[in-house]
């Protein structure tokens, strides 16, 4: 018997396997890894923050140069794949209207929208288009009660819902949607959310007539992991951190690197300029900065609308490109909390064939133990 | 209508805090125990209640029951 991975729809989209690369910013996930992923049958997703820099070092630091660099990276994944792209936008970002028109008007398959409450219709489209467009949305949330705002909003101010809902627990790589007392809490695993969230959409797939998947992320690391999440009712996972070690991977081999050197006990959670909790690799940068050190730097444009840059030790723009482009002692990698765990490179190819072999593994396993359940896998 | 009383049963029951807390003073963050969610759920309510729209930028600002009250008579009292 062959259990395979179920297919991933997202309205008429459909991902022959249920991956969603995740939004890896500044720079760690553009055309390259994305088009990786989607050539393999899974959704790869372009990171849109703070593009226009990490494009050249010699690019000018400025809002066109960021929003001409989203324009040039959808129109590069365009020619190397036909699969599925989506476009990762922060709500925190001060551009974020101008980033979110320009992936509609570059007709990018889907977008996914976090780091922020997407409340408002975004990039001042209005209803009319927001319905009838074929660019999806997807909004990234770390809780059911921040699930059930946007969906209370969006359905009663836009008479519409968003067609995707990316769960990331408190495991994941990056800012994180928790507090660090929540993300002390036990009971806040991503386990426990899921179900809750799914409870929470019910209702509006009913209301508005649509199958809404919800995807799971934070701390998924490989098939067998997948398949549990699964069975807990996701529709697809979320997966960043494997995708940082693969060739394909946008990021510069020393930033690489760091995913394969680092041990357990360097993944730590850091307070971002951002205004939330964010998990990374302590490298000598990062560990200067949690001692208290300040990393003078100016900024050229206002490029978080959360960000207090007069009081922020440091920019956590610059030193997140800096890390991109490998210049690991003027920045540092974010990282999911199993990035320890990683020891070498691969394709995305190689990765994707393992984690189906993983997941049917699993699948088969859990099928011997309890032969009258079948789960969500399909069986040919 | 009364504006205030409105805008403090609504904090009341959505913060579940006791009435004697909400005074004009009292800081939804600091005071009331609000969290950025709680803030967004306040902000939607006092939208519904009173049939309005309430920009970002004047959310922001809406850092006690007082100035939350004050801006919406503002608007209402128009």
């Amino acid at each position: 018997m062959n259990i395979k991975l179920p297919e991933l729809k997202i309205g008429e989209l459909i991902a022959k396997i249920p991956i969603i690369q995740g939004g890896m910013g500044v720079g760690i996930s553009r055309s390259g890894l994305a088009s990786a992923v989607a050539n393999e049958g899974g959704i790869g997703v372009i990171s849109s923050v703070g593009l226009g820099v990490v494009q050249s070092t010699t690019s000018k630091k400025d809002r066109a140069a960021n929003l001409n660099a989203l324009r040039y990276e959808i129109r590069e994944v365009k020619k190397k794949t036909n699969g599925i792209v989506g476009i990762n936008i922060m709500v925190a970002l001060s551009d974020y209207d101008d980033l979110v028109k320009i992936a509609i008007e570059e007709k990018a398959d889907i977008l996914f929208l976090g780091a922020g409450m997407p409340l408002k219709i975004p990039g001042g489209i209005d209803l009319d288009t927001l319905r009838k467009q074929t660019t999806k949305i997807g909004v990234i949330v770390s809780s059911a009660r921040a699930a059930s705002l946007i969906f209370r909003t969006w359905s009663r101010k836009f008479n519409h819902v968003p067609d995707a809902v990316v769960v990331e627990g408190p495991e994941a790589g990056g800012h994180l949607g928790f507090s660090r007392e929540q993300l002390e809490d036990k009971k806040q695993t991503l386990e426990n959310i899921l179900p809750a969230v799914i409870e929470m959409i019910k209702p509006f797939e009913e209301q508005f007539g649509k199958k809404i998947p919800i995807i799971a992320g934070g701390g998924i690391f490989t098939g067998e992991d997948i398949y549990k999440i699964m069975e807990l009712g996701a529709d697809g996972v979320q997966m960043g951190t494997r995708f940082v070690a693969t060739h394909e991977c946008d990021a510069s081999p020393a930033f690489k690197q760091q995913y394969v050197d680092c041990t357990k006990e360097d993944i730590v959670i850091i307070d971002s300029p951002l205004g939330l909790p964010g998990r990374a690799i302590a490298n000598t940068y990062l560990k200067d900065v949690m001692k208290g050190k300040k990393i003078p730097f100016s900024c050229p444009w206002k490029c978080l609308r959360t960000c207090d840059y007069k009081t922020a030790p440091y920019c956590i723009a610059e030193a997140l490109t800096n890390a991109c482009v490998g210049l690991m002692d003027h920045g540092f990698a974010f990282s999911g909390s199993n990035a320890y765990l990683i020891d070498t490179i691969v394709s995305v190819k190689e990765l994707i064939e393992t984690l189906i072999a993983e997941f049917t593994a699993a699948a088969e396993k859990a099928l011997q133990l309890e032969p009258e359940l079948n789960p969500t896998v399909s069986h040919t | 209508m009364d504006i205030a009383a409105k805008v403090r049963e609504i904090i009341v029951r959505e913060m579940d805090v006791n009435e004697s807390e909400v005074t004009d003073k009292a800081k939804f963050i600091e005071d009331l125990g609000a969290d950025s969610l709680d803030q967004v759920e306040l902000i939607m309510e006092f939208e519904k209640e009173f049939d309005l729209e309430i920009e970002d930028t004047d959310a922001e600002k809406l850092t006690t029951v007082g100035a939350a009250i004050t801006f919406l008579k503002s608007k209402l009292e128009k």
